[in-house]
């Protein structure tokens, strides 16, 4: 409820840092994300970001600062859809039975028709009887996804989702994913570490620098969110020029850190 | 790495595999049952040639002197039933029935125990090693005392295949337990499940094909420990049987019972992992 709220801001960081041990792996942050706003965390490897990502889901508790999903200290599995890299789908049960799994835990119902339905919302037909490992990689990550998108959370967070796919189902659940987010107005946060993929997807991009990750720029992506083909997008001079500003800024600051 | 990366280029792998695959696992079926009668038949051979050159059937019963038995203790016959009173599918059915009940305890608490044990701390800690120290022990060195305890009746008995047949599951199901993966629990812990559900939903599945494994020893130590459990008040049963034909150096008798225990154990065994295979189809998928 209270997310809803747009005085609300949906994810609010304070003066974040966090270790492991010594290592000081992300921080120190203060990041804003207003609801409905599509934020995509950029940096290279290792730079923090999933860490990022699991503070905001509750997994990992800040060494400092306070991370607030809708005003609280983040709980998993409460107020926030998650979407690994790996699809992790349980394979004791069939793909819509981890479907149904999700709308079990959130206590909703979990008739087949609702099942089809959200597996229909990230493109798959027909699958819902199938054993996980019986579909594609591609099939079993939007699987993942239809999970997180089961319940009405205010917040959804992928973290590097499509990067163990193949170029061409990449692309298509990256657009996938655009069209759905534009449709359900839900606060998404992305962390990838392509520059493309961030453009194509984000309202708003921030670039994260090498360990410790912290920001280096904060970008609004100010490309129309609906009404453009995929392609169309892509071939607009100001995507061209946004990942070439975001690609030197990733660049930039992972050389700059070799260097020194 | 040179080697398999310079593997032949001309055989592709990918289009040649789904061709054999339909053939060949059944050639390979086809000759290992093969291969299996052969062996069968050579046994018989060495069996019946050993029966023979020793000509002692108090030593080595022939062949047939097991197969005369087995139509003895199967049948009624000069008014006496079977062997002991009891026919051979008898004394069979009761040990089952031990066997079954025994086991059946005996997984039931390893399953319980292993459950805890993976999850509770400290819990772990203090049974670990009286599992692994009753599991230490031959049944037949606790059996005493259950007679003391119980009696000499179906009590102890039962007592013996149950403490057996425990630890084995406990051991098992509690690494697997402990060894559930973390991707999983948090990716249910990311849907909203809270810590039972996760046990409910993710660890337990997760650790059914290592449960089943220790299913299949306990019920393998329960069959073992089946003709201890019998050598004190065992008939009827074929512990029992066995035990008194060996009294009576009737040793046609013991080898049948041998082959009674023996092949009905290679049963169960496929029954169970038949079971397994229809109850875990992801056995391998993780």
């Amino acid at each position: 409820m209270s997310s809803a709220d747009p005085a609300r801001a949906a994810i609010r960081l304070t003066d974040v840092e966090h270790r492991y041990g010594d290592v000081t792996a992300v921080g120190p942050i203060d990041l804003t994300v207003p609801a409905g706003e599509f934020l995509v965390l950029v940096g290279a490897s290792g730079c923090g970001k999933s860490t990022l990502l699991r503070l905001i889901a509750g997994f990992e508790e800040p060494t400092f600062g306070s991370v607030r999903a809708a005003g609280e200290p983040p709980v998993p599995g409460r107020g926030a859809g998650l979407v690994f890299q790996q699809p992790r789908l349980f394979p004791w049960r069939s793909v819509g039975g981890n479907v149904a799994l999700a709308l079990k835990y959130a206590g909703l119902p979990a008739t087949p028709e609702r099942v089809d339905e959200l597996l229909e919302r990230v493109g798959l037909r027909d699958v819902a009887r199938r054993r996980t490992w019986q579909i594609s990689g591609g099939q079993q990550q939007r699987v993942a996804i239809a999970r997180a998108l089961a319940v009405e959370n205010p917040l959804l967070l992928l973290d590097e989702p499509f990067a163990a796919l193949d170029a061409l189902t990449r692309e298509r659940l990256q657009e996938d994913l655009r069209r759905v987010s534009a449709s359900s107005n839900r606060t998404c946060v992305f962390v990838t570490h392509s520059v493309d993929e961030a453009v194509f997807l984000g309202s708003r991009v921030v670039v994260l620098t090498p360990r410790p990750g912290r920001i280096a720029l904060d970008l609004p992506i100010g490309l129309p969110r609906t009404g453009l083909a995929p392609d169309e997008l892509r071939g607009r001079p100001e995507f061209a020029a946004l990942r070439a500003e975001i690609g030197a800024a990733v660049r930039d600051r992972s050389s700059s850190e070799v260097s020194a | 790495m040179t080697t398999s990366l310079s593997a032949p280029p001309v055989v592709s792998t990918e289009p040649a595999l789904p061709r054999r695959s339909p053939l060949a696992p059944q050639g390979g079926r086809r000759r290992r049952v093969a291969l299996r009668l052969l062996a069968l038949v050579i046994l018989y051979g060495l069996w019946e040639l050993a029966a023979r050159t020793t000509r002692n059937p108090t030593f080595i019963p022939s062949p047939g002197a097991v197969w005369h038995q087995l139509i003895q203790t199967s049948t009624v016959h000069d008014g006496v039933r079977g062997y002991s009173g009891h026919l051979l599918i008898e004394h069979l059915g009761v040990s089952l029935r031990r066997i079954l009940i025994g086991s059946a305890i005996g997984v039931a608490g390893g399953l319980v125990l292993g459950v805890l044990m993976g999850v509770v701390g400290w819990l772990r800690v203090v049974t670990e090693p009286v599992v692994t120290f009753v599991r230490a022990l031959p049944p037949l060195a606790y059996f005493s005392l259950f007679i003391i305890w119980f009696g000499i009746d179906e009590t102890p008995k039962l007592w013996l295949l149950s403490i057996a047949a425990l630890p084995p599951v406990a051991v098992a199901t509690a690494a697997a337990v402990q060894g559930a993966p973390t991707g999983l629990v948090e990716a249910a812990r990311a849907l909203g499940a809270g810590r039972w559900a996760v046990i409910r939903d993710v660890t337990l599945p997760h650790a059914l094909p290592e449960i089943f494994t220790g299913i299949r020893l306990a019920v393998g130590i329960a069959y073992s420990s089946v003709v201890a459990a019998e050598t004190i008040n065992g008939v009827p049963g074929i512990g029992g049987m066995v035990r008194d034909a060996q009294r009576y150096s009737q040793t046609d008798v013991v080898v049948l019972g041998l082959f009674a225990i023996g092949l009905s154990g290679l049963l169960i065994d496929a029954l169970l992992r038949t079971a397994e295979n229809r109850l875990i189809p992801w056995r391998g998928r993780l």
